[in-house]
Protein backbone atom coordinates (compact mmCIF):
# COMPACT_ATOMS: atom_id res chain seq x y z
CA UNK A 1 0.00 0.00 0.00
CA UNK A 2 1.84 3.14 -1.29
CA UNK A 3 1.88 6.03 1.84
CA UNK A 4 -0.61 8.54 1.92
CA UNK A 5 0.38 11.91 0.27
CA UNK A 6 -1.33 15.09 -0.07
CA UNK A 7 -2.42 15.74 -3.37
CA UNK A 8 -4.12 19.00 -4.95
CA UNK A 9 -6.46 19.15 -7.50
CA UNK A 10 -6.87 22.08 -9.40
CA UNK A 11 -8.96 22.62 -12.72
CA UNK A 12 -11.03 25.76 -13.35
CA UNK A 13 -15.22 25.26 -13.45
CA UNK A 14 -16.40 23.89 -16.39
CA UNK A 15 -15.24 20.92 -18.25
CA UNK A 16 -11.81 21.13 -17.18
CA UNK A 17 -13.02 19.97 -13.43
CA UNK A 18 -15.31 17.76 -15.06
CA UNK A 19 -12.49 15.54 -16.83
CA UNK A 20 -10.46 15.52 -13.63
CA UNK A 21 -13.31 14.44 -11.61
CA UNK A 22 -13.66 11.64 -13.95
CA UNK A 23 -9.57 10.42 -12.33
CA UNK A 24 -11.47 10.20 -8.99
CA UNK A 25 -10.23 6.67 -8.66
CA UNK A 26 -6.05 7.54 -9.25
CA UNK A 27 -6.48 9.57 -6.09
CA UNK A 28 -7.66 6.33 -3.13
CA UNK A 29 -6.05 5.97 -0.12
CA UNK A 30 -4.64 9.43 -0.78
CA UNK A 31 -5.51 12.96 1.17
CA UNK A 32 -7.07 15.75 -1.00
CA UNK A 33 -8.08 19.22 -1.36
CA UNK A 34 -9.35 21.24 -4.51
CA UNK A 35 -8.53 24.99 -6.26
CA UNK A 36 -11.06 26.23 -8.67
CA UNK A 37 -12.78 29.34 -10.40
CA UNK A 38 -15.81 29.44 -9.04
CA UNK A 39 -18.16 28.70 -6.28
CA UNK A 40 -20.74 26.89 -8.62
CA UNK A 41 -19.02 23.62 -8.16
CA UNK A 42 -18.74 23.73 -4.72
CA UNK A 43 -21.36 21.01 -4.42
CA UNK A 44 -19.52 18.69 -6.71
CA UNK A 45 -16.19 18.79 -5.02
CA UNK A 46 -17.33 18.37 -1.57
CA UNK A 47 -16.08 15.18 -1.18
CA UNK A 48 -12.23 15.73 -2.47
CA UNK A 49 -11.58 17.97 0.99
CA UNK A 50 -11.02 21.49 1.35
CA UNK A 51 -11.56 23.68 -1.46
CA UNK A 52 -10.37 26.76 -2.49
CA UNK A 53 -12.88 29.13 -4.48
CA UNK A 54 -9.69 31.90 -6.43
CA UNK A 55 -11.72 33.35 -9.10
CA UNK A 56 -11.70 33.20 -12.68
CA UNK A 57 -8.65 34.41 -14.82
CA UNK A 58 -6.93 34.40 -18.19
CA UNK A 59 -4.92 35.71 -20.44
CA UNK A 60 -6.81 38.80 -21.35
CA UNK A 61 -7.27 40.29 -17.09
CA UNK A 62 -3.57 40.65 -16.35
CA UNK A 63 -5.09 42.42 -12.67
CA UNK A 64 -7.29 39.75 -12.35
CA UNK A 65 -4.59 37.12 -12.95
CA UNK A 66 -2.25 38.75 -10.57
CA UNK A 67 -4.66 38.44 -7.85
CA UNK A 68 -5.46 34.74 -8.55
CA UNK A 69 -1.66 34.55 -8.64
CA UNK A 70 -2.02 35.94 -4.79
CA UNK A 71 -4.24 33.41 -3.71
CA UNK A 72 -2.66 30.23 -5.54
CA UNK A 73 0.72 31.26 -3.28
CA UNK A 74 -1.22 31.60 0.07
CA UNK A 75 -2.83 28.32 -0.55
CA UNK A 76 0.18 26.56 -1.23
CA UNK A 77 2.34 27.66 1.59
CA UNK A 78 0.02 26.61 3.70
CA UNK A 79 -1.08 23.46 2.54
CA UNK A 80 2.10 21.82 1.08
CA UNK A 81 1.16 19.10 -1.13
CA UNK A 82 3.01 16.26 -2.20
CA UNK A 83 1.61 16.13 -5.58
CA UNK A 84 -0.37 18.26 -8.43
CA UNK A 85 -2.60 16.73 -10.41
CA UNK A 86 -4.44 19.35 -12.99
CA UNK A 87 -6.70 19.14 -16.42
CA UNK A 88 -5.91 23.20 -16.96
CA UNK A 89 -6.19 26.01 -17.49
CA UNK A 90 -4.75 29.20 -16.53
CA UNK A 91 -5.40 28.24 -12.46
CA UNK A 92 -4.30 24.81 -12.97
CA UNK A 93 -1.00 25.94 -14.49
CA UNK A 94 -0.16 28.57 -11.89
CA UNK A 95 -0.87 25.99 -9.39
CA UNK A 96 1.68 23.49 -11.49
CA UNK A 97 4.32 26.02 -11.09
CA UNK A 98 3.99 26.84 -7.58
CA UNK A 99 3.71 23.44 -6.64
CA UNK A 100 6.65 23.05 -8.45
CA UNK A 101 8.68 25.49 -6.58
CA UNK A 102 8.01 23.78 -3.13
CA UNK A 103 8.74 20.83 -4.54
CA UNK A 104 5.06 19.12 -5.63
CA UNK A 105 5.29 16.51 -8.17
CA UNK A 106 3.53 17.41 -10.97
CA UNK A 107 0.82 15.06 -13.00
CA UNK A 108 -0.97 17.34 -16.08
CA UNK A 109 -3.69 15.47 -18.41
CA UNK A 110 -4.62 18.08 -21.16
CA UNK A 111 -7.35 18.57 -21.86
CA UNK A 112 -9.75 16.21 -24.68
CA UNK A 113 -10.53 19.73 -26.47
CA UNK A 114 -6.92 19.96 -27.40
CA UNK A 115 -6.84 18.17 -30.81
CA UNK A 116 -4.53 19.56 -33.35
CA UNK A 117 -1.46 20.87 -30.36
CA UNK A 118 -1.39 20.60 -26.94
CA UNK A 119 -3.60 23.69 -24.83
CA UNK A 120 -1.31 27.04 -24.09
CA UNK A 121 -1.54 25.99 -20.37
CA UNK A 122 -0.05 22.38 -21.19
CA UNK A 123 2.56 23.82 -23.53
CA UNK A 124 3.83 26.05 -20.14
CA UNK A 125 3.63 23.03 -17.91
CA UNK A 126 5.22 20.49 -20.22
CA UNK A 127 8.80 21.63 -18.82
CA UNK A 128 8.04 20.84 -15.56
CA UNK A 129 5.31 17.71 -15.75
CA UNK A 130 6.72 14.80 -13.99
CA UNK A 131 3.72 12.46 -16.09
CA UNK A 132 2.34 14.60 -18.60
CA UNK A 133 -0.59 12.93 -20.56
CA UNK A 134 -2.46 13.87 -23.47
CA UNK A 135 -5.49 12.57 -24.66
CA UNK A 136 -4.71 11.94 -28.01
CA UNK A 137 -2.26 9.52 -29.36
CA UNK A 138 -0.75 11.98 -31.79
CA UNK A 139 0.07 14.73 -29.97
CA UNK A 140 1.33 12.31 -27.32
CA UNK A 141 3.64 11.13 -30.78
CA UNK A 142 4.93 15.25 -31.31
CA UNK A 143 5.94 15.83 -28.03
CA UNK A 144 8.71 14.13 -25.96
CA UNK A 145 7.81 12.77 -22.42
CA UNK A 146 4.11 13.20 -23.33
CA UNK A 147 2.34 9.96 -23.01
CA UNK A 148 -1.22 8.49 -23.99
CA UNK A 149 -3.06 6.51 -21.88
CA UNK A 150 -6.63 7.13 -23.36
CA UNK A 151 -9.31 9.73 -22.96
CA UNK A 152 -11.19 10.55 -19.75
CA UNK A 153 -14.65 11.35 -21.87
CA UNK B 1 -38.72 17.10 -26.89
CA UNK B 2 -35.93 18.40 -29.17
CA UNK B 3 -33.19 19.90 -26.36
CA UNK B 4 -31.39 23.04 -27.91
CA UNK B 5 -28.31 24.30 -25.65
CA UNK B 6 -25.75 26.93 -26.50
CA UNK B 7 -23.72 27.47 -23.61
CA UNK B 8 -23.58 30.17 -20.76
CA UNK B 9 -20.03 32.33 -22.01
CA UNK B 10 -21.39 33.79 -25.08
CA UNK B 11 -23.88 34.33 -26.90
CA UNK B 12 -24.32 31.97 -30.27
CA UNK B 13 -27.17 33.75 -32.31
CA UNK B 14 -26.13 31.91 -35.50
CA UNK B 15 -27.20 28.29 -34.14
CA UNK B 16 -30.66 29.88 -32.23
CA UNK B 17 -31.80 31.36 -35.67
CA UNK B 18 -30.57 28.54 -37.62
CA UNK B 19 -32.91 26.47 -35.66
CA UNK B 20 -35.62 28.43 -35.58
CA UNK B 21 -35.11 28.95 -39.55
CA UNK B 22 -34.85 25.09 -39.83
CA UNK B 23 -38.24 24.58 -37.74
CA UNK B 24 -40.00 26.46 -40.02
CA UNK B 25 -39.05 24.35 -43.10
CA UNK B 26 -39.67 21.11 -41.38
CA UNK B 27 -42.07 19.10 -39.69
CA UNK B 28 -40.37 18.29 -36.71
CA UNK B 29 -43.92 17.14 -35.10
CA UNK B 30 -41.57 17.63 -31.33
CA UNK B 31 -41.30 20.62 -29.21
CA UNK B 32 -38.07 22.21 -28.99
CA UNK B 33 -36.54 23.54 -25.22
CA UNK B 34 -34.11 25.95 -25.40
CA UNK B 35 -31.16 27.68 -23.21
CA UNK B 36 -29.57 30.51 -25.56
CA UNK B 37 -27.60 32.37 -23.23
CA UNK B 38 -27.41 36.53 -23.38
CA UNK B 39 -28.15 36.45 -27.54
CA UNK B 40 -30.02 38.95 -29.37
CA UNK B 41 -31.82 36.86 -31.53
CA UNK B 42 -35.75 35.76 -30.12
CA UNK B 43 -36.83 32.71 -31.91
CA UNK B 44 -40.47 32.88 -32.92
CA UNK B 45 -40.96 28.95 -33.02
CA UNK B 46 -40.11 28.29 -29.82
CA UNK B 47 -39.17 29.26 -26.12
CA UNK B 48 -35.94 29.95 -24.87
CA UNK B 49 -34.23 30.58 -21.14
CA UNK B 50 -31.08 32.50 -21.38
CA UNK B 51 -29.89 29.89 -18.44
CA UNK B 52 -30.93 26.74 -16.74
CA UNK B 53 -29.11 25.01 -13.53
CA UNK B 54 -27.05 22.06 -14.03
CA UNK B 55 -29.68 19.62 -12.63
CA UNK B 56 -32.28 20.60 -15.08
CA UNK B 57 -29.87 20.70 -17.50
CA UNK B 58 -29.16 16.98 -17.04
CA UNK B 59 -32.83 16.78 -16.65
CA UNK B 60 -33.57 17.85 -20.46
CA UNK B 61 -30.79 16.30 -21.54
CA UNK B 62 -32.33 12.90 -20.41
CA UNK B 63 -35.31 13.28 -21.15
CA UNK B 64 -34.74 14.63 -24.91
CA UNK B 65 -35.09 12.50 -28.10
CA UNK B 66 -32.43 14.23 -29.43
CA UNK B 67 -30.13 17.44 -28.57
CA UNK B 68 -28.83 20.57 -30.41
CA UNK B 69 -26.14 22.43 -29.36
CA UNK B 70 -22.90 24.39 -29.81
CA UNK B 71 -19.29 21.82 -29.42
CA UNK B 72 -18.83 22.59 -25.99
CA UNK B 73 -17.03 19.35 -24.41
CA UNK B 74 -18.70 19.75 -21.21
CA UNK B 75 -22.29 19.11 -23.34
CA UNK B 76 -20.92 16.68 -25.69
CA UNK B 77 -19.89 14.56 -22.69
CA UNK B 78 -23.22 15.25 -21.07
CA UNK B 79 -25.34 14.01 -24.36
CA UNK B 80 -22.73 11.04 -24.99
CA UNK B 81 -23.17 9.96 -21.62
CA UNK B 82 -26.82 9.54 -22.28
CA UNK B 83 -26.22 7.74 -25.18
CA UNK B 84 -28.60 10.85 -27.00
CA UNK B 85 -28.23 11.85 -31.01
CA UNK B 86 -26.70 14.96 -31.05
CA UNK B 87 -26.40 17.48 -33.61
CA UNK B 88 -23.55 20.20 -32.69
CA UNK B 89 -23.05 23.73 -34.61
CA UNK B 90 -19.28 24.53 -33.77
CA UNK B 91 -18.78 28.05 -32.35
CA UNK B 92 -16.74 29.83 -35.43
CA UNK B 93 -13.26 32.28 -34.78
CA UNK B 94 -14.51 33.81 -38.11
CA UNK B 95 -17.79 34.62 -36.73
CA UNK B 96 -16.58 36.07 -33.73
CA UNK B 97 -18.54 33.18 -31.34
CA UNK B 98 -15.07 32.23 -29.76
CA UNK B 99 -11.47 33.27 -29.25
CA UNK B 100 -10.21 29.80 -30.87
CA UNK B 101 -11.25 27.27 -33.03
CA UNK B 102 -11.34 24.48 -31.11
CA UNK B 103 -14.92 23.55 -31.11
CA UNK B 104 -14.28 23.16 -34.51
CA UNK B 105 -11.51 20.67 -34.06
CA UNK B 106 -13.32 19.13 -31.56
CA UNK B 107 -16.61 18.65 -33.57
CA UNK B 108 -14.59 17.11 -36.67
CA UNK B 109 -12.92 14.38 -34.45
CA UNK B 110 -16.47 13.29 -32.89
CA UNK B 111 -17.92 12.90 -36.09
CA UNK B 112 -15.69 11.40 -37.69
CA UNK B 113 -15.88 8.96 -34.98
CA UNK B 114 -19.15 8.45 -35.41
CA UNK B 115 -20.30 9.70 -32.09
CA UNK B 116 -21.89 12.88 -33.41
CA UNK B 117 -23.42 15.15 -36.40
CA UNK B 118 -22.31 18.90 -37.32
CA UNK B 119 -23.66 20.88 -39.44
CA UNK B 120 -20.47 23.96 -39.91
CA UNK B 121 -23.06 26.61 -41.25
CA UNK B 122 -26.37 27.92 -40.62
CA UNK B 123 -27.31 26.20 -43.71
CA UNK B 124 -26.81 22.78 -43.54
CA UNK B 125 -28.36 22.82 -39.89
CA UNK B 126 -32.19 21.26 -41.40
CA UNK B 127 -30.52 19.05 -43.50
CA UNK B 128 -28.66 17.75 -40.50
CA UNK B 129 -31.70 17.65 -38.13
CA UNK B 130 -33.66 15.63 -40.90
CA UNK B 131 -30.81 13.00 -40.24
CA UNK B 132 -30.42 13.83 -37.08
CA UNK B 133 -34.26 11.52 -36.79
CA UNK B 134 -32.68 8.13 -37.64
CA UNK B 135 -28.76 8.95 -36.25
CA UNK B 136 -27.67 6.61 -34.14
CA UNK B 137 -24.55 7.82 -32.30
CA UNK B 138 -21.63 4.98 -31.51
CA UNK B 139 -20.85 4.00 -28.48
CA UNK B 140 -18.38 6.04 -26.60
CA UNK B 141 -16.01 3.67 -25.01
CA UNK B 142 -15.15 5.19 -22.24
CA UNK B 143 -11.36 5.08 -21.26
CA UNK B 144 -11.25 6.96 -18.11
CA UNK B 145 -10.57 4.33 -15.82
CA UNK B 146 -7.01 3.66 -17.83
CA UNK B 147 -5.81 7.41 -17.54
CA UNK B 148 -6.99 7.15 -13.53
CA UNK B 149 -4.91 3.97 -13.27
CA UNK B 150 -1.24 4.89 -15.34
CA UNK B 151 -1.85 7.92 -12.80
CA UNK B 152 -2.62 5.77 -9.48
CA UNK B 153 0.55 3.77 -10.74
CA UNK B 154 2.68 7.45 -10.97
CA UNK B 155 1.60 7.84 -7.63
CA UNK B 156 2.47 4.83 -5.71
CA UNK B 157 5.67 5.15 -7.76
CA UNK B 158 6.67 8.63 -6.06
CA UNK B 159 5.17 7.84 -3.05
CA UNK B 160 8.22 5.58 -2.23
CA UNK B 161 10.91 8.63 -2.79
CA UNK B 162 8.47 11.25 -1.30
CA UNK B 163 10.13 12.40 2.04
CA UNK B 164 7.75 13.19 4.90
CA UNK B 165 7.99 15.47 7.51
CA UNK B 166 10.59 18.28 6.64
Amino acid sequence: MPKCMKICLAASAGGHLTQLLRLQSAWNGHSTFCVTTSDVVLEKLQKYGKVYVVGECNRQHLLKVLLVLIRCIRIILKERPDVMISTGAAVGCIMCFLGKVTGAKIVWVDSITNVDRLSLSGRLVWRIADLFLAQWQQLAEQHKNVEYAGKII
Amino acid sequence: MIFLAVGTQFPFDRLVKAVDVAVTELSLGEEIIAQTGEGSYVPRNFKAVPFIDKNLFEKYISQASSVISHAGMGTIAAVLGYGKPMLVMPRQQKYGEVVNDHQLAIARKFEMSGHILVAYEAQDLAGKINQLKTFVPRERDSQHQMVAERIARFLTEISGEQKFGE
